[in-house]
């Protein structure tokens, strides 16, 4: 079943192909229905998932080059089963909000399929190659998707700025990744994450190559989740790029760094991982509070959503820094809730470009008035990207925050690292409401009295993301239960056992 | 005074480097192709005079070939500089620029 | 029966969430909808109360919210005196409120809006109070930010009210900081966020928190500064007044303002810690988490009452009333008075709301005119509003036998048993700008003669809003003889043997137990009342002014605050995110990025110079290679 999640999106890419070109809704409806099956089968293998299970489900693993050791090897676990979910949603919203491109439809759409179908192959892969090869198949549409239908002026630029930067990161990554496969014996060699990870856990590396390797997959996957000081692409590629595509780049892809990370270096390279997590909690408090005082600065409402992306990343990479249960988990979570929230945002300020045909804060004011639904959607939105308890990020962030408390490794004082993650939700509270205040309140002016709500339909996407959202933050335990036991072992390969819970005190009644 | 294999080498070095310098600093396209065979023919040289001191006869049917291949190379030269000529009407080579990057 | 305090809890939530989703254009729908759920869950929490008021002991029911590791996050609900209290306390008010919106907000194009948002509120509020450990607490501590931001910005097309909502909602949060940071220290080593288990850790080990015990103290202490409006903090609460007046006597006066109390007495065990601060926190020696937030009630309390004796906008005096007040039961609860502070809090509930909702009559009675100036000779236009505004005014002044007059003297009496003289001296004398300001306000707001048009053509409120003035005004008068500091010493103080004694011994009782505080206070409420009758009975204009100058328009300016903040902020964080954004631009995109990319271009352009396209010198190079490799070859 899980290749027919990832075949779905390509084969239906292939079949537009053979389209004709003037069919323009009847291409828009089988993107849709792809996408649409596509998000029924996610759920069906999230609902079928056996909560509480360590190893991998859902596992195919068919033979390649037994020479190299390739396998097409696929399964999913705790960690990659909230992201893929999140995959299919978010590709379903980004096909639907995709109803704004009016040209050249046809290759747009089979872009955007071949983009899903990497995606949700990247996340869903147990072989470093298909890893690898699944994320590349991803990332070449999104520089053409940037490059033809972006916007701005700043365009051209930022097309060629985010993709040389993502490849010079996943090029890096790639050299850490052949590293890692040339550590096992010449007899034994292959990709498989599986293996690998069994043979390093009963053989570990030398530290040497373990202080080698891990900073190549620390940078190289790091770029391409957008850690400072290597962020600057992100606003700026999201700022131009189309709505979709920034939602599923933003939302989905970006993730892709973070799992390799806690998949792949974490567990095989523990020496490794504590000598540079100094330098990561450093780096990605730099995220948090450097990234939020930009995006303070911003006046415009892409590059704002960009840099405070950017900032939910720092969250997520001190997550992984603090090398706990409590915090790994979290650090999950914030993945699919920074997901959601993400695809939400971009999509709305989609919105208000295609009404308003501006994206600077300042010339906007009063809309609320005029769009009651897409403007609540963005008040919630923007709360919940301050941490605002209800929605899913708030659950992650928690985790994140109480985890680093208990961080196992790092050299600096944790309260201080704590305190700045935290204040660094303040700050993100002081520019989102005032977005919301620049946007939304105030009295109307006189140029945006033709703007118009979303219809019925044009709605589905942002409230599917809003209830996604919701429903993760009124009950993280559907994600949480599933992500803990998968993640437990990969952290007591990373830091040594694992804290045992507190025990519980007097007993108390039960509903 | 006994001729010696190093007097013929360094009559055949300095033919060498008139001929190079022939190539470098010459102007016209003629006179540097015959600097190019000046080139060849030091080479030559060098090779009869190891041939003949070192009792080898290797290097003179080396000679042979590179005498043969120097004649059709020239043939074909000539040929090209003709044409190049007849094209841009000119035959000095500060003209001959479009490789230009 | 446990899970009657889940159906209070929920039932809010659900009207919210019914609103929004289905019955946002059906106006009256929507209200009933609203304010069948609030007078639901009134009566449940009678019945609750009634229930399980008998309990020795806590009863707690709960589900796991997240569980990993040694983090275990529950949501449920706690029922004990303290509780139970302020249940009734907030569906009561906040159901008096409901129905007094229907006639308020009768009139506004939001109407739905108004009743989606007031039930989240009541549910947010719910939560806070039946919460058992610290994050559920803290996740409605924010809720009930969100829905102040929702209210207070209600009319957000008015630039005043969007700006008040942001500055609610920051200033909030801002308080929160050190909240949270307080809990993550507190669960960090004694490893449960249970009230229950906190607190039974810290009875068994009052060492527990070593030398972090002052430190945890005052961090937790920032929430309720920021939600209490204590200074610091104060700045947004006079700014709330933008929202619609039930919302400012819901939330900025009755509930959601005293959250920070109540948050501060359900986890009073923290402050019988032994006092101790870290070696590298010299200054925080000797200092214990009690005083600091004895002291910092105290000055808000003073603040307060300073600036409100010079405002003119009816809201804004309540508002600055308020403030006080609250500093008064911050105040108590730092010289270690969980009970006079909670007592002090239910009482406030009902007079502080009736005081509003009094005002609101008026404004809406006077075409939203809210300049007390423009006010006055209300008796005969409106007698039902002027009798309830002067019960409650009398009861908020601690005029006998009213329930204001019983509170304030419990804390009065707290600090006398501290002998915290120079609190008490504080306390005493806001007891006399209280009087003093309320007095002022009366006189020229409803007695007296009319002072515009408006206010001779004045009306009675219809009768949606008159009843639930009515029916606010019997606690605030009689709630001194209910017993609620019996029922609190239920909890905080489990071996004090409660006064039996007939009624009459009720209204003496605090002469009796406390007779310095009780003088003292009848003589700073006769001295209040005498000076303020003096200068502004039949006053044509505000004789103060001229008579206090600098100090006066210091009152006037709110002592400049806002101004400062504004100043301050502008110099340190702008200053920041400025430096961040040109380090962005200039050094990590300029310098980095695109130096890179000018660096590679250079070196491009340069090798290009190689490439003339000139045959004689790809020759030289070539021969001069030729040279370079011979050399090293023969070396």
């Amino acid at each position: 079943m899980l290749t027919a999640l990832i075949l779905l999106p390509l084969v239906t890419a292939l079949l537009i192909a053979f389209i004709p070109r003037d069919l323009r809704f009847g291409i828009r409806l089988v993107a849709l229905a792809a996408t649409f099956v596509n998000l029924v089968l996610g759920l069906i293998l999230f609902l079928r998932f056996n909560t509480g299970e360590a190893g991998y489900q859902f596992v195919e693993n068919i033979p390649w080059v037994s020479a190299l050791g390739i396998n097409y090897h696929v399964g999913v676990d705790g960690v990659n089963i909230g992201l893929i979910l999140m995959g299919v949603v978010v590709a379903f919203a980004a096909a639907c909000v995709s109803w704004e491109i009016k040209s050249h439809e046809k290759e747009f759409y089979i872009l955007l399929l071949v983009m899903t179908g990497g995606i949700l192959g990247a996340f869903a892969s147990l072989d470093l190659f298909f890893f690898y090869f699944f994320h590349e198949l991803a990332l070449v549409p999104t520089f053409i998707m940037i490059g033809v239908w972006g916007r701005g002026e700043d365009k051209n630029y930022a097309t060629f700025k985010i993709t040389l930067y993502l490849s010079a990161g996943a090029l890096i990554a790639l050299v850490g990744l052949i590293a890692l496969y040339l550590q096992l014996p010449a007899n034994a060699r292959t990709f498989d994450v599986v293996t690998l990870t069994n043979h390093f856990a009963a053989n570990p590396m030398s530290a040497n190559a373990q202080q080698f390797i891990f900073p190549l997959l620390l940078f190289g996957f790091g770029i391409l989740v957008s850690l400072w000081p290597f962020h600057t692409w992100a606003p700026l590629g999201y700022g131009a790029a189309p709505t979709a595509t920034a939602m599923l780049h933003a939302g989905v892809l970006k993730k892709f760094g973070l799992y390799g990370l806690i998949r792949i270096a974490l567990p095989m390279m523990p020496e490794g991982a504590k000598h540079w997590l100094g330098v990561l909690a450093l780096l990605c408090l730099g995220n948090i509070l450097y990234c939020g005082w930009v995006a303070m600065r911003q006046r415009d409402l892409n590059l704002l959503i960009g840099n405070s992306s950017v900032a939910h990343m720092g969250f997520a990479f001190l997550g992984i820094a603090s090398l706990t249960l409590i915090g790994v988990t979290g650090t999950v979570l914030v993945m699919v809730a920074h997901g959601f929230l993400a695809a939400l945002t971009f999509a709305l300020s989609g919105y208000l470009y295609h009404q308003t045909g501006t994206l600077q804060m300042d010339e906007m004011g009063g809309l609320l008035r005029k769009l009651p639904f897409i403007g609540a959607a963005m008040v919630m939105a923007m709360l919940a990207g301050c941490g605002l308890p209800g929605f899913a990020n708030f659950a992650g962030e928690v985790l994140v925050l109480f985890g680093t408390w208990k961080a196992v490794a790092l050299p600096h004082p944790v309260w201080l690292v704590t305190a700045a993650a935290w204040g660094a939700l303040i700050i993100g509270a002081v520019y989102m409401i005032r977005a919301i205040r620049n946007i939304l309140h105030g009295p109307l002016p006189a140029k945006w009295t033709a703007v118009t709500d979303a219809g019925l339909l044009t709605k589905v996407p942002y409230a599917l993301l809003l209830a996604a959202l919701l429903v993760f933050g009124c009950f993280p335990r559907l994600l949480t239960d599933k992500i803990k036991p998968s993640v437990e072992p990969l952290v007591k390969m990373a830091a040594g056992p694992v804290e045992k819970p507190a025990a519980k005190g007097v007993a108390a009644i039960h509903p | 005074m006994t001729v010696t294999l190093e007097h013929y080498l360094v009559v055949s070095a300095a033919l060498f480097c008139l001929g190079l310098l022939g190539v470098v600093l010459r102007r016209t396209l003629l006179v540097m192709y015959m600097s190019l065979e000046l080139m060849l023919n030091a080479a030559n040289l060098a090779l009869v005079a190891f041939s003949r001191f070192n009792n080898n006869l290797n290097g003179q049917v080396m000679v042979f070939f590179i005498i043969t291949v120097a004649a059709a190379e020239v043939a074909v030269g000539l040929a090209l500089i003709v044409a190049l000529y007849r094209k841009r009407q000119t035959a000095h080579v500060e003209d001959l620029t479009s490789m230009k990057l | 029966m446990t899970s009657l305090p889940w159906i209070i809890l929920f039932l809010p939530l659900l009207a919210a969430a019914g609103i929004t989703l289905f019955t946002l254009k059906n106006r009256r729908l929507s209200a009933r909808l609203s304010i069948s759920a609030g007078v639901i869950a009134f009566i449940l929490s009678c019945v609750t109360f009634l229930h399980f008021r008998g309990e020795t002991a806590p009863v707690e029911s709960f589900v796991s919210w997240l569980s990993v590791g040694s983090l275990q996050i529950d949501f449920g609900v706690r029922l004990d005196p303290l509780s139970l209290l302020m249940l009734l306390i907030v569906t009561g008010v906040g159901g008096a409120i409901h129905i007094y919106s229907y006639g308020y907000m009768s009139e506004d194009r939001d109407f739905s809006r108004y009743f989606a948002c007031l039930s989240l509120f009541t549910f947010s509020m719910l939560g806070i109070v039946l919460a058992t450990n610290f994050i559920q607490m803290f996740i409605c501590w924010e809720l009930v930010g969100v829905s102040s931001y929702l209210l207070i910005g209600f009319w957000y097309e008015r630039p005043a009210a969007a700006d008040a909502c942001k500055k609610a909602f920051l200033t909030n949060r801002l308080g929160d900081f050190g909240f949270m940071l307080g809990i993550i220290l507190l669960w960090a080593t004694l490893g449960t966020l249970n009230f229950r288990e906190l607190a039974g850790k810290l009875a068994a080990h009052p060492q527990a928190l070593g030398t972090l015990a002052t430190l945890a103290g005052l961090l937790i202490f920032c929430g309720a500064m920021g939600k209490s409006a204590q200074f610091p903090l104060h700045v947004w609460l006079p700014d709330a007044m933008e929202g619609p007046t039930p919302v400012s006597a819901l939330i900025h006066a009755a509930t959601m303002v005293a959250a920070g109390v109540y948050m501060l007495c359900r986890v009073f065990f923290l402050f019988s810690a032994v006092p101790d601060a870290p070696a590298w926190l010299p200054w925080l020696q000797g200092l214990s988490a009690q005083g600091v937030i004895a002291w910092i009630g105290g000055f808000t309390a003073l603040l307060a009452a300073l600036i409100a004796v010079q405002q003119n906008d009816i809201k804004r005096i309540l508002a600055y009333s308020t403030l006080s007040q609250l500093g008064y039961m911050v105040m108590a609860v730092g010289l270690s008075g969980p009970t006079p502070a909670m007592y002090h809090l239910s009482t406030h509930a009902f007079f502080k709301a009736l005081l509003f909702l009094g005002a609101g009559a008026v404004i809406i009675s006077l075409h939203h005119e809210q300049d007390i100036w423009k006010m006055g000779g209300l008796r005969q236009k409106m007698p039902a509003t002027y009798w309830t505004f002067l019960l409650a005014g009398l009861a908020l002044c601690g005029v006998p036998p009213f329930s204001g007059f019983f509170s304030k003297d419990e804390i009065l009496a707290i600090a006398a048993a501290q002998n915290n003289v120079g609190l008490f001296v504080l306390a005493v004398f806001v007891a006399f700008l209280t009087t003093f300001y309320m007095t002022r306000l009366f006189l020229v707001a409803f007695a007296g003669a009319p002072r515009s048009e408006s206010a001779s053509h004045a009306h009675e409120a219809p009768r949606v809003m008159k009843w639930p003035l009515i029916l606010l005004a019997v606690p605030s008068v009689l709630a001194g003889f209910w017993g609620i500091n019996r029922f609190l010493d239920r909890q905080f103080a489990p071996g004090h043997t409660p006064r039996a004694g007939l009624w009459l011994d009720e209204v003496f009782a605090p002469f009796a137990h406390a007779p310095l505080a009780a003088m003292l206070g009848l003589l700073a409420v006769a001295f209040g009342l005498s000076f303020a009758w003096a200068l502004y009975a039949n006053a044509p204009a505000d004789p103060l002014p001229a008579k206090l100058g600098a100090l006066a328009r210091g009152m006037r300016n709110r002592f400049y605050f806002d101004e400062v903040y504004e100043f301050l902020i502008r110099l340190t964080h702008d200053a920041v995110a400025r430096l961040a954004d040109w380090l962005d631009r200039w050094i990590v995109a300029g310098l980095a990025v695109r130096g890179t990319h000018g660096t590679i271009e250079l070196m491009g352009r340069a090798l290009r110079l190689l490439q003339t396209g000139n045959l004689q010198t790809y020759a030289l190079l070539f021969a001069l290679g030729v040279v370079v490799v011979l050399f090293f070859m023969l070396k």
